[in-house]
């Protein structure tokens, strides 16, 4: 009996680690916008809070995201636009390398009480190993990311797509904390003391 | 049946672990990279006559080499080390360990050994045994169109060990300057470090990049060189390399100069079709290249394919040279000098 109980507890780690690994597909977060081009798309309740406010407060976040590029405003009334890239990496552990980077438009539009925030035209530049054993951009081959899947096969695709849903998604929450006004949280694990006086 | 679902909640774990990484910002621990390269070459004059750095077997399944390299960056340091095995990554690239010329047995393996420290975001100052950051082709099989060498390649340097700083004005424009061993190609001085190289990059419109350099000393003699590529559209790209390089006084005289042009245009996603159009010309005077006489020169046109099938790499390719004079070393296969050479291969190149 119990190896029958240890069996059944076997078993629902492996359905609890392979339920993790549906969730891990994080490309799924991202749909395509009116264009059939990729975005990530929240619209975000934040009530008695007035657009001014969710404006100051995005901005700060834009300018913060990403300190090598400044926020613009936006043609649109309260909305900036701010960009960067990501790096995207192939392989997995030892062989883990930068695939190249992507390129990305940040957009956040306010309005009284609630916000949309969106990552959208995101273009892949591919990396080449140089002679000197350094991973460095094609110079001029760029692929916008729904036309990758012609271009490297669906295979490197999946992956890059995961990699950008999933920076998508960490860029969401830090936008969620400073639109919160929430400090940020530090973990600090408790020091290990022992007395060595009495034994 | 126990011992095998323990196995495989380790196998998954496993892999979920390693596909966490994939989505992790930051830099992973040791990044490995490198390939392996092989060939088949045939020349029509039945005996090897075109001087190319590599592919030199007559008639034979020959290797290349198998390259592995290794960077790690923490923080702003980083180090590189690259090994390499094979002939292409022994003898034919790097010299002996001991610099007897005929101990082909003791090689150090190193392409690239060095250290290098980003200072700021736009300054790094690198020292150690590096790749010449001279001329449009490089030793690994993976930074080449075409699988035989061009003149240019063959006659300049491999490896510059020095020391040298860059500093990036923007992305479009950077400038390097360094000081390097008295001598080409030699894991140490001949005693002094008195070779001057910079390089100043350049990247007028998107998609053109272009190097313009120059390496100057007492013993190294002095080359400058172009080096450039132009993705004009996503199918068609267009590089050249010219160079001109002039032997120091007590080493001899004349020297070489030489242009390179290399159109190449994708057919499809996985085929490439390339042509290296080539003049070569050994100057008057007593420096003497691998390549035709002094004062004489020589033209060459190579016809290469790349079919990629993944990280692999099929080349087949076809080359002709023909030289200015009969006596520049060219034989028939009856041994007769000729003015003509020609040779075909077949490669494969597995990059990862």
């Amino acid at each position: 009996m119990p190896y029958l109980y240890n069996m059944k507890k076997i078993f629902f780690s492996l359905v609890c680690l392979f339920c993790v690994q549906v969730v891990s597909a994080q490309k799924d977060s991202l749909a395509f916008d009116e264009g059939n081009n990729y975005i990530y798309y929240r619209v975000i309740d934040k009530p008695a809070l007035n657009a001014d406010t969710l404006y100051k407060r995005a901005w700060a976040f834009a300018a913060a995201f990403n300190r090598l590029a400044k926020p613009a405003k936006g043609q649109v009334e309260n909305t900036l636009n701010t960009s960067g890239k990501l790096l995207v990496y192939t392989g997995v552990s030892l062989m883990r390398k930068e695939g190249g980077e992507i390129s990305y438009t940040l957009n956040i539009q306010t309005k009284e009480d609630r916000y949309r925030y969106r990552i959208s035209n995101f273009v892949f530049k591919p990396y080449q190993r140089d002679r000197f054993g350094n991973m460095v951009p094609i110079p001029g081959v760029e692929v916008p990311l729904e036309k990758m899947e012609v271009k490297y096969g669906k295979k490197y695709t999946d992956n890059y797509l995961d990699q950008v849903a999933a920076f998508s998604i960490n860029a969401y929450a830090k936008l969620k904390i400073a639109m919160d006004k929430l400090p940020a949280t530090v973990k600090t694990e408790p020091v290990k003391k022992i007395s060595t006086q009495n034994w | 049946m126990k011992k095998r679902l323990l196995l495989l909640s380790f196998f998954t774990a496993s892999v979920l672990a390693a596909s966490a990484q994939d989505t992790t910002k930051s830099d992973p621990p040791l990044i490995i990279s490198g390939s392996v390269d092989t060939y088949y070459k045939y020349d029509f004059s039945k005996h090897s006559n075109i001087p190319t750095s590599f592919a030199s077997d007559q008639n034979s399944i020959s290797i290349g080499m198998i390259d592995l390299g290794l960077k790690k960056k923490v923080g702003k340091a980083a180090f590189v080390g690259e090994l390499s095995f094979g002939p292409r990554g022994q003898y034919q690239s790097v010299p002996n360990g001991d610099g007897a010329a005929l101990n082909a047995n003791n090689s150090f393996h190193i392409q690239n050994l060095y250290v290098s420290y980003d200072v700021t975001d736009k300054f790094n100052l690198t020292g150690g045994y590096m790749a010449t950051f001279m001329g449009y082709e490089v030793i690994s099989p993976v930074g080449n169109f075409n699988y035989s060498t061009s003149y240019l390649f063959t006659n300049g340097p491999f490896q510059n060990p020095g020391f040298k700083a860059t500093y990036a004005f923007a992305s479009t424009v950077s400038l390097m300057a360094g000081i390097f061993n008295d001598t080409w190609n030699a894991y140490n001085s001949a005693g002094k470090m008195n070779t001057f190289g910079a390089q100043l990059m350049v990247s007028p419109v998107k998609g053109w990049t272009a190097y313009l350099n120059v390496l100057s000393g007492e013993v190294s003699g002095t080359e400058f060189d172009l080096t450039t590529s132009y993705q004009i559209t996503d199918a068609f790209k267009l590089g050249l390399n010219a160079a001109d390089f002039k032997p120091a006084a007590v080493v001899g005289t004349g020297g070489f100069t030489g242009v390179a042009l290399y159109p190449q245009i994708a057919v499809s996603k996985d085929v490439t079709l390339g042509l290296r159009g080539e003049y070569f010309k050994t100057k008057n005077g007593t420096y003497l290249t691998a390549g035709p006489a002094p004062g004489s020169s020589v033209v060459a046109g190579t016809l290469t394919a790349n079919i990629k099938a993944g990280p692999l790499t099929l080349i087949p390719e076809f080359r002709f040279d023909n030289t200015k004079d009969v006596n520049d070393g060219f034989t028939t296969s009856s041994g007769l000098a000729t003015k003509k050479a020609s040779q075909i291969l077949v490669a494969a190149v597995y990059a990862f």
